[in-house]
């Protein structure tokens, strides 16, 4: 916890070092547990996903194809002026550039960005912690944040390695059309609060934005890896709620209309 | 049990919380009847030529029925309607836990905490909508409702509520059904044969996850003899460190103790 001011390491603490430690073994040994089974499922869409990019006959073939039938991926493909369908007319104007994400993977290179994005975020709130511009840091929201950072880093990671395992260039940052005004407010911050609540509407975006990938995804591995990053989300959500001092649960279904669409990706 | 909340705060907080949940159901439903009428015209197309597949895609604003059909996948409706009243038949458990933990005099009588209380409440009927859109979806697709519980969990319940002393106890299995439920509808969410029911399926998982979240860190309290420090809002500063990350063990949530997707089906 070097990365806090001393006044912060001080802080009351109600549980030992050697508790905690062997809490975050018992942590991390869940972790390892359930991870090969999402590694798998991330394994098995690249090798779905790399088939249909290396074998895209026709852009019709592509969303037809075993894994390729994506209403998320084609209507951001439409809103982002990619190339026309075969068929279509339109010959005067000029071909828009090809999209190096298109279909599922355009979800995923979504994922990965608003991922980066969490990850930046809470890197950027330890920053501010160890400079002191945050005020008292409570030992709880220390843990909090070092140990979602962790989680989202661990989603990109497996959302990127999806990536590379279909050819595709791998996200490292949260090239996203809603970065600059999150990095404002996370430059304007100046309280714990401050921070809790970015991070908590960054986290309900991403439950949202994965429950509409459940639906609007095709391949069935992005859909159990979506399904399984999800909760995470959602229970990251939920203590950031109760250290607000907000009702933790107030919804009683995750909703939509809050998620990020592909068009918001500006990785092209 | 030191009671230390705000009352008159913590009933505006659930009055906001009701007020968000009437939008949030708002759209579960109009999810739920997009499904249906998904679902159904899936079913009405079932054994056609596979353009008619392309035609309930587009109805349905979705392009998971043509992925079905070209993978040789059958549409299996009886999955469907198997895991919808396997996940009412966890919802009733749970109705049933929470009700009757509310009846122990330290999670909904008097020496009860206050936030506990409340959070058994509101879960339990979080719980009883979640049993309410289950049902209802499995009816409208030709299936009965679920009127019982889990099969497997309920001897399980009912075998642990004599042995319960205190808080703790009522807290442990809660997070048990809670972390089942979760698991079983992630899983779910890649079994159901339409988009709006995977939908449906993760949008209740995120909520049952929240709840064992929550759970998690409540327990960690009571194992810390901080019941105190179970309070709306929490004092933060006194929070133990674990606390903050202990609601949120997994990075990617698990599948291993899932219900099958029949466990529950009314037979």
């Amino acid at each position: 916890m070097s990365i806090f001011s001393r006044r912060t390491e001080r802080a009351e603490m109600a549980i030992s070092e050697h508790e905690l430690s062997q809490m975050t073994r018992e942590l991390d040994e869940l972790h390892e547990s359930t991870f090969p089974q999402v590694r798998k499922a991330i394994d098995d869409m690249a090798v779905s996903l790399g088939r249909v990019v290396r074998h895209p006959s026709t852009r019709r073939g592509f969303f037809v194809g075993a894994a390729g039938a994506v209403t998320l991926g084609a209507v951001a493909a439409c809103s982002n002026g990619a190339s026309p369908a075969p068929g279509s007319s339109g010959s005067a104007a000029p071909a828009a550039p090809e999209e190096t994400y298109t279909g599922d993977l355009k979800v995923v290179a979504l994922a990965t960005a608003l991922e980066n994005l969490a990850v930046a975020a809470y890197g950027g709130a330890l920053k501010k912690a160890g400079a002191g511009q945050l005020g008292t840091v409570p030992p709880a929201v220390a843990t909090f944040v070092q140990t979602a950072m962790k989680q989202h880093a661990d989603h990109a990671q497996a959302w990127n390695a999806v990536l590379s395992k279909a050819g595709k260039p791998t996200v490292d940052t949260p090239a996203l059309t809603i970065t600059a005004d999150q990095v404002s407010m996370l430059n304007a911050a100046t309280s714990v609060p401050d921070v809790a609540k970015l991070a908590l509407n960054l986290e309900n975006v991403a439950a949202q934005t994965y429950t509409f990938a459940t639906a609007n995804v095709s391949d069935a591995g992005g859909i159990m890896t979506a399904a399984t990053i999800q909760p995470v989300e959602t229970m990251h959500a939920a203590i950031l709620n109760f250290i607000l001092g907000q009702y933790p649960v107030p919804d009683s279904f995750i909703g939509i209309t809050n998620s990020l669409k592909p068009d918001m990706l500006t990785a092209k | 049990m030191q009671n230390k909340i705000d009352e008159g705060r913590f009933r505006e907080l659930l009055e906001e919380s009701d007020d968000l949940q009437s939008d949030a159901m708002k759209v579960a439903r109009t999810g739920l009847g997009d499904y249906v009428e998904a679902a159904r015209e899936a079913r009405v197309s079932a054994g056609r030529d596979g353009a008619r597949w392309g035609t309930v895609a587009a109805a349905a604003g979705v392009a998971g029925a043509a992925t079905l059909l070209a993978s040789g996948t059958a549409w299996a409706a009886g999955d469907d309607v198997s895991a919808l009243q396997t996940a009412a038949g966890l919802e009733n458990l749970a109705v049933f836990t929470y009700k009757t933990a509310l009846t122990l005099p330290f999670i909904g009588g008097s020496s009860a905490n206050g936030v506990v209380k409340a959070f058994a409440m509101k879960t339990m009927d979080q719980h009883a909508e979640h049993a309410m859109a289950f049902n209802a979806a499995a009816q409208r697709l030709g299936g009965q409702a679920q009127a019982g519980t889990d099969p497997k969990y309920t001897p399980v319940v009912k075998a642990a509520v004599p042995t319960i002393k205190g808080p703790g106890d009522v807290v442990g299995l809660a997070i048990t059904l809670e972390d089942v439920a979760a698991q079983t509808y992630v899983k779910d969410v890649s079994v159901v044969s339409t988009p709006e029911l995977r939908q449906l399926f993760a949008s209740v998982a995120g909520v049952e996850s929240q709840h064992r979240a929550i759970l998690l860190a409540v327990q960690a309290l009571l194992k810390a003899e901080a019941a105190n420090l179970i309070a709306l809002p929490p004092d933060a500063a006194k929070l133990p460190a674990a606390a903050g990350s202990v609601g949120f063990p997994d990075s990617f949530y698990p599948t291993s103790m899932a219900a099958p997707v029949d466990e529950g089906a009314v037979k």
